[in-house]
């Protein structure tokens, strides 16, 4: 434990230290209590701590004790009798008292708390009922006229022991309440700091734990991509010899290939032509991962995108027996993009599709404009002047498929993830299409999503943002049809 | 521990700790009905939300020795038992002499009492304090409710500890002194072995210990009241024979 938590402990006086009265009672009201007690009783009262701190004492002085401070003698003799009376020892918890050169007396009572003596309470000075007369010892002090000693002496406050003894108690048992209300309060409120500053450290550590293991994380993520990218690369460049050199093989420029050879030498050209996309793709995800994709801005007529990407990939479809439809309207929104990433994503779309559907399917890619209010629910203040400017346009592809169980739907976006994980699954593929479709759509501030296709398949929605808020050049719808 | 030789006083710090509404407070509440009016000081309870403790209780307990001549001056103070606070109960725990863990009896409960040593045993490890050096005490209260942990069962698990475990009715009173008792006992042993109190002061633990269960208003000899705990060997191996 470190040295500054353990002074925390005694200033929080949960430990064992003394109690101090000073910083239990509050001394702008002690002085309201004692002077209320001196309006009670007509008697002046004193409370001092146990370093001698006088934490509050009757503004009025009786108007001998005045005449007496008048003279140096005096004031020296007054001094004594309260620093004698100050440091009385007072054994007994019921109190002593002490008397004065004037007649008067003093009563001294100890405040108690926790069973220890922490401060006292000094009442007084009050005259006896016994002394009507100026004593000799007042009279013994030099420079005290006697005539106007006897003039003010009546007007000194007046007491039997017993009623002073009835006002120490009093004064004790209210003094006892204010103490424990004190303590308690100090208690709280340095319970209250010590532990917020206690949490907030704790935080303080937690907080700077996580922020470097999120730092961490953010450099292992970094290491990863580039390895990927290294490695990708380094990947490509023997695989390009051997599809060259392949080639020539079939092409026989190295001579006239038997039946079995040439078989065997376009199985190693096809399998390293797949191998290439492979690498090609974990290139494209790896850099897009790591943000070093390079993207063309500038204003994509999705239609025409849409024709070129159903282009690439209906020879699959033709291949298989599925219908592949385009349809897209005339009038719809340019969006900000890189043309060739977003034909990339409809034909990754596109062959996804095309994969999983059955000869006899279809597979529908549709566009059209929409505004994001219909999602937000209309009720935004300020949609009038918003609305114009959240144009989006949404892409359907739509399947006729095995569709996706509504619980894999994020996850194939994962790269690598296949529905059916089995060994002995019925559609190839990396398994990286769709994290690339995911990721190219988020670089153009757009988003993807898997919906149901009735009464079977799935549709992949893609939604990108228009370019701008004003209407393009209206074009010819485009609708196309490959069977 | 803060002695003070001036006025021959002691002063230790006894903890309360436990799981929320394990009966902490409630402990203290049942010592505060049995010490006599010389002994007890005032059951002080900070910040209290639907029954529960926010910061933490402090019942001050003074015992003079026979002849009047040293004071032991105890603090006990619980901990808020909500997982919420545990600022709040590092705070606490400082600078405490020894610890009473009070568990729940019921079954549903095993896993907050675990719980709620494991986090005795962080926080003391955070305030650079092994738990095996501090004296402690396991109460299981609640002993007068359905489904609870069998006496069997505890008796069996306390033989294998080193603690030793007490079954309490802490609304009743029940097993409330053996275990503030026992503790005591143990605290004392601990700080008389690393200050050497007893020489220091010419007193007899024994003594103290035994004039405290009688402030308490226990007629029974104190040993015998720490004999009525289960398992428990380190209150076994008391200096002047087992108990």
């Amino acid at each position: 434990m470190s040295d500054e938590r353990s002074t925390d402990v005694d200033a929080l006086g949960l430990g064992l230290g003394p109690l101090r009265l000073e910083d239990l009672v509050d001394r702008e009201a002690m002085r309201g209590m004692v002077g209320s007690i001196e309006q009670v009783f007509g008697m002046p009262v004193r409370i001092v701590s146990n370093s001698g701190v006088s934490l509050a004492s009757s503004s009025r002085e009786a108007p001998l004790c005045a005449m007496i401070n008048e003279e140096p003698a005096g004031r020296r003799a007054c001094g004594a009798i309260v620093s004698e009376v100050k440091r009385l020892r007072v054994t007994s918890s019921e109190g002593t008292t002490h008397g004065c050169f004037t007649g008067a007396r003093y009563r001294v009572v100890p405040i108690e708390y926790e069973g220890g003596t922490i401060g006292r309470a000094i009442l007084g000075p009050y005259l006896p009922p016994s002394v009507d007369t100026v004593p000799d010892t007042l009279l013994a002090i030099e420079g005290v006229d006697p005539a106007r000693a006897a003039e003010l002496l009546p007007h000194m406050a007046r007491a039997t022991e017993a009623t002073a003894e009835i006002v120490s108690k009093h004064l004790v048992a209210v003094l006892d309440v204010i103490l424990w209300s004190g303590h308690k309060a100090l208690l709280t409120s340095k319970m209250h700091i010590a532990s917020i500053r206690e949490s907030y450290r704790e935080l303080s550590e937690k907080n700077a734990a996580l922020e470097q293991a999120y730092e961490r994380q953010q450099e292992l993520d970094k290491l990863k991509s580039n390895f990927l990218a290294t490695i990708s690369h380094e990947l490509r460049t023997p695989l390009t010899s051997i599809l060259g050199y392949s080639e020539m093989l079939v092409g026989g420029i190295a001579g006239e290939l038997t039946g079995p050879q040439l078989d065997f030498v376009q199985i190693i050209h096809s399998k390293s032509d797949q191998l290439l996309k492979l690498i090609m793709s974990l290139l494209d995800l790896s850099k897009l991962e790591s943000g070093t994709v390079m993207m063309r801005r500038s204003d994509v007529a999705i239609g025409a995108v849409l024709a070129e990407a159903a282009s690439t990939v209906a020879p699959v479809a033709t291949k298989k027996g599925v219908t592949l439809t385009v349809d897209a309207p005339g009038d719809l929104p340019l969006v900000l993009g890189d043309p060739e990433r977003l034909r990339q994503v409809f034909v990754n779309l596109g062959e996804n599709a095309i994969k999983f559907t059955p000869p006899g399917g279809t597979v529908q890619i549709v566009a059209r404009q929409m505004a994001t209010e219909a999602d937000a629910g209309g009720d935004e203040p300020g949609m009038v002047l918003l609305a114009p400017l959240r144009q989006m346009i949404e892409v359907r592809v739509a399947d006729t498929g095995i569709g996706i169980p509504e619980a894999e739907r994020d996850k194939v976006f994962d790269p690598f993830y296949q529905v059916d994980q089995s060994s002995t699954r019925e559609h190839g593929g990396t398994g990286l299409g769709l994290s690339i479709v995911k990721r190219l759509v988020e670089a153009h501030h757009g988003t993807v999503h898997i919906e149901g296709n009735e009464p079977t398949g799935a549709v992949f929605v893609v939604r990108l943002p228009a370019s701008r808020p004003s209407a393009p050049p209206s074009k010819a719808a485009i609708s196309v049809r490959f069977a | 521990m803060q002695l003070d030789f001036a006025s021959r006083e002691i002063s230790i710090k006894l903890v309360y700790y436990g799981p929320a509404l394990s009966g902490k407070t409630t402990n203290l509440v049942a010592l505060h009905g049995r010490a006599g009016a010389d002994a007890r000081g005032r059951l002080m309870t900070l910040e209290t939300q639907d029954d529960r403790t926010l910061f933490f209780d402090l019942l001050p307990l003074t015992f003079r020795s026979k002849d009047g001549d040293v004071s032991l001056r105890i603090k006990l103070f619980t901990v808020p038992g909500q997982p919420i606070h545990a600022a709040t109960r590092r705070l606490v725990l400082q600078g405490a002499d020894g610890v009473a863990l009070i568990a729940d009896s019921r079954v549903s409960e095993t896993q907050r009492n675990a719980d709620a040593f494991l986090d005795l045993r962080q926080n003391l490890r955070d305030n650079g304090i092994e738990i095996s050096k501090m004296p402690l005490v396991i109460q299981f209260n609640k002993r007068d409710l359905p489904d609870i942990r069998s006496d069997e069962e505890l008796a069996r698990l306390a033989a294998r500890g080193k603690e030793p475990v007490f079954r309490a009715v802490a609304t009743r009173g029940i097993g409330v002194v053996e275990t503030f008792v026992c503790l005591l006992w143990l605290t004392w042993r601990s700080l008389d072995q690393s200050h050497q109190l007893s020489r220091k002061l010419s007193i007899d633990g024994d003594d103290l210990v035994s004039t405290a269960a009688q402030q308490l208003g226990v007629t029974t000899p104190f040993r015998e009241l720490i004999a009525a705990r289960m398992g428990g060997r380190a209150a076994g191996a008391a200096p002047g024979g087992a108990p």
